[in-house]
Parts: structure tokens; C-alpha cells; sequence
């Protein structure tokens, strides 16, 4: 391990004598979680300097005019603003998600150029919000749900009754009461009992 | 399992938005239901995020038009314009949108909930309804097949995008899956059949050529595709 180390310290400089400055990615990810958590001025300043020139530059090529270019920085870096709380540092680099925020704005620019259309198709076609993650949520608690049939089988029929009616069949505590024949107070305690007893077979990981 | 993906080549536009809208959407519905797109899209869009974000492309291509000085004396007043207002965009939850179409129920897929579609015209066991997204001659529709259907033998003078949603069909070239991506130009000739009935999202570029006689009574079915 200790060898190995050094080699890599010790790997020689490949002639350029100006050091190229790394993508800072670590100060990137964690400026836009802080303007996300706490709308962070000082954060949001960061990203803006860093990002502002190179989505003009971005821009310029994109459109061939300054005006435009302009306008993407200040879509772009104003959906940053917003949007910043759906950024996941798990999901990968900032510099991805600010990239994916700009195509967007440009896709969006470009259409509207061209076609004068001034709906926003880009959310539909790229949405921001992690599309599989979504599925994947969908999935578990599909799995979930089945978990939770299973136990549910385990209750006795009176409180089975009632939750499948609250949360499967999607009735209020009243209609339910009515359909059974009993005491809206009863549709409660059976309720607060059976959760209780879905909980203790479920664990802690499920509160 | 899906077989029939778009090239590296759509990919990569899609991912830089260099496709047009219907293409587009056509691929990112794809990409929806296909996990091995879904890492290529990722992989793509962070290289192009490295390509135009880096700081060492900055320095290695020095900047002959722009100055970003120009950029410094309107930053302050965008960076305050922007941070004036402290509100969040609220995430937008896609509902799933269940559709009928002759009795089967089908739901749309995530791209397509947000963006409207006509009524579904019939001509025999086709109905299409198309999808209102104005993108110059290349047009979009929800394509349903009913069981036991087919689109009589056709060429193609454009290009024909079909994604399939749901249920099955086959051609000449086998048979296909949910997800799958069908390209084809004029250099392709196909008769796709279902056997239980399918939905697909087309995009078509111009009218289909039909290939075997009675074209003239196969014009309304030409007509209804594109």
C-alpha cells in the first residue's frame, strides 16, 4: 500500500509547467447543496462566477449571438436558484445536473426561436427530477405494499377491515363506520390498535 | 428484454438537444423503459458537462470573441436580480394518465402526460390520435393496433420512428417488446402484424408508400399513419 502510494505522488509531471487547474467538484457540489439547504447568498455566488462565463461562452456558440447568450445564463442560473433542491450529490456531479439544467433552457430558447411556440416542452422530455429514481421509489413501494398486505393478513379481521378500507380502498373514517355498522370511535381505536400492532411487526425502519 | 435501442448517434444528439421535439420525445420515452440507455444518457451528458464546464478547457482555449469582462458588469445586477426572489420551484409530481382506446386501457407514458393528444380516428383496427407538438413536417401520433391488426406492406420516403408502449407486433425482422425502437427509412420495407393488439408512439416524416396494389384505397390508412 505504502509503495503504491508513493509511486502515484512521484508520478512525474508531464512537461506542461503550468499546472491545469482541476474542475473544482467538490466546492461545486457542496455550494449548490448549501443554496439548496439554506439559500446560501454567498454559495450561490460561487456557482455564479464559476458557471456564468461558460454558460455565455456555451451560449455564444449555441446561438451565435450575445443577447441570447445572456439570456440563457441568466435562465440557466436562475433555475439553479430555484431548482437547486433537486439536485442530489448522490445522483452525480454538479456540473452534470447544472449542464442538464442548461440544455434544457437552450432546448426550450431554440424552439422558441424557431417555431414561436412558448410552451416548455424540456421538463417533459428531460424532467429533472431523477426519472429512475422515481420508478425505482415506485417499485419498492409496490414491494412494500405487498410486505405490508402480508402483515396485514396477520391482524385480526375486525382491524384488518378497517385498514384495508382507509388505505387500500381510500374511505374516510365516517364511511367506513357506516358501511360496518359501528361508532366512528370504534373505525378510530381499531385503527390506532392495528397500526400499533403493524408497526411492532414491521420494525422501527418503517416509522 | 428490449432489443431495438436508438443509435449511439441519437443518443448523443438527444443528450445535447441537437434532435428536434418529436425525436426528441420519441427517445426519451425510450430511454424511460430502458435501463441500459439510461447509463449511456448519463455518461454522455456528464462528458458533455466536463466538455463545457471544465476550467482546464478554459485556459487551453483562450477566448477570442467574448471578454468576460462584459460579463462582469452586468453580473451583479443579474446575480441580484435572481436572488431577489427566495421562493423554490415546488418539484412537479407526474400523475400516471390512463388512457381507453377501443376498450383497452393503456397508461401514457411520463413524456407524453404533460403534452395533449387528439381523439383517436379509426380506419378498420388503426386508431391514431395525434400528438399536439408543432415540430415542421415530422408528426406525432399514439398508434393503436387492434388485435389481429396490420399495416398493410410500406416503405418509407422519410424516416418512421415506432416505439412500442404496450402489447406486442412483429415483421419481417421478428417481433418485438415494450421499449423497443424501431427506426426505419426508405431503404426499409415492413408489414407489421399483433396478434393481441399494441400501443406505440410513431414519428413520421412524410406519407407512407404502399407497395402492393389497391393503393388508392390504402391512401386513408396512408394518410391516417403520418
Amino acid at each position: 500500500m505504502v509503495s503504491q502510494q508513493q509511486s502515484t505522488r512521484c508520478e512525474p509531471n508531464t512537461g506542461k509547467y503550468t499546472a491545469m487547474p482541476e474542475t473544482p467538484s467538490k466546492e461545486l457540489m457542496q455550494a449548490l447543496v448549501d443554496v439548496a439547504q439554506s439559500r446560501d447568498k454567498k454559495a450561490f455566488s460561487y456557482l455564479f462566477e464559476y458557471f456564468a462565463p461558460k454558460i455565455k461562452r456555451f451560449g455564444i456558440k449555441q446561438f451565435g449571438v450575445e443577447a441570447q447568450a445572456m439570456e440563457l445564463v441568466q435562465e440557466t442560473l436562475t433555475s439553479v436558484w430555484r431548482k437547486a433542491h433537486l439536485y442530489h450529490s448522490d445522483k452525480g456531479a454538479a456540473t452534470t445536473w447544472v449542464y442538464t439544467v442548461m440544455r434544457n433552457a437552450s432546448f426550450d430558447m431554440l424552439r422558441k426561436m424557431k417555431s414561436n411556440k412558448e410552451e416548455n416542452i424540456s421538463e417533459d422530455i428531460w424532467p429533472l427530477l431523477n426519472e429512475t429514481q422515481d420508478t425505482n421509489h415506485e417499485y419498492t413501494d409496490h414491494l412494500e405494499d405487498k410486505q405490508i398486505k402480508r402483515y396485514l393478513d396477520k391482524l385480526p379481521l375486525a382491524q384488518r377491515e378497517v385498514v384495508r378500507g382507509v388505505y387500500f380502498q381510500d374511505m374516510s373514517q365516517e364511511q367506513l363506520a357506516h358501511q360496518l355498522n359501528i361508532p366512528v370511535g370504534t373505525v378510530k381505536s381499531r385503527l390506532r390498535l392495528a397500526l400499533q400492532k403493524l408497526r411492532n411487526e414491521m420494525g422501527d425502519q418503517h416509522d | 428484454m428490449i432489443k431495438h435501442h436508438p443509435s449511439e448517434t441519437l443518443l448523443t444528439q438527444y443528450c445535447s438537444a441537437s434532435l428536434s421535439a418529436s425525436l426528441s420525445l420519441a427517445v426519451s420515452i425510450h430511454v424511460d423503459m430502458c435501463p441500459v440507455c439510461q447509463a449511456k444518457v448519463a455518461k454522455i451528458e456528464a462528458s458533455n458537462a466536463e466538455q463545457v464546464f471544465s476550467d482546464s478547457i478554459e485556459q487551453s482555449q483562450p477566448l477570442e470573441m467574448i471578454s468576460d469582462d462584459i460579463l462582469d458588469e452586468q453580473d451583479s445586477s443579474l446575480f441580484d436580480f435572481i436572488t431577489a426572489d427566495n421562493s423554490i420551484d415546488e418539484v412537479y409530481e407526474v400523475e400516471p394518465v390512463a388512457i381507453k382506446v377501443n376498450n383497452h386501457d393503456y397508461q401514457l407514458p411520463r413524456a407524453l402526460t404533460r403534452i395533449s393528444h387528439g381523439k383517436f380516428t379509426q380506419v378498420g383496427k388503426l386508431a391514431r390520435s395525434r400528438v399536439a407538438l408543432e415540430d415542421g413536417p415530422l408528426r406525432s401520433s399514439l398508434l393503436h393496433i387492434d388485435a389481429g391488426g396490420e399495416i398493410p406492406e410500406h416503405t418509407h420516403t422519410g424516416f418512421e420512428i415506432t416505439l412500442l408502449l404496450d402489447g406486442e407486433f412483429s415483421d419481417e425482422e421478428g417481433s418485438y417488446v415494450p421499449g423497443d425502437f424501431i427506426f426505419q427509412d426508405g431503404s426499409h420495407q415492413h408489414t407489421p402484424l399483433t396478434k393481441d393488439g399494441c400501443l406505440c408512439f410513431t414519428v413520421v416524416s412524410s406519407a407512407l408508400h404502399f407497395n402492393k396494389g389497391f393503393s388508392k384505397l390504402l391512401n386513408p390508412i396512408g394518410n391516417l399513419i403520418y
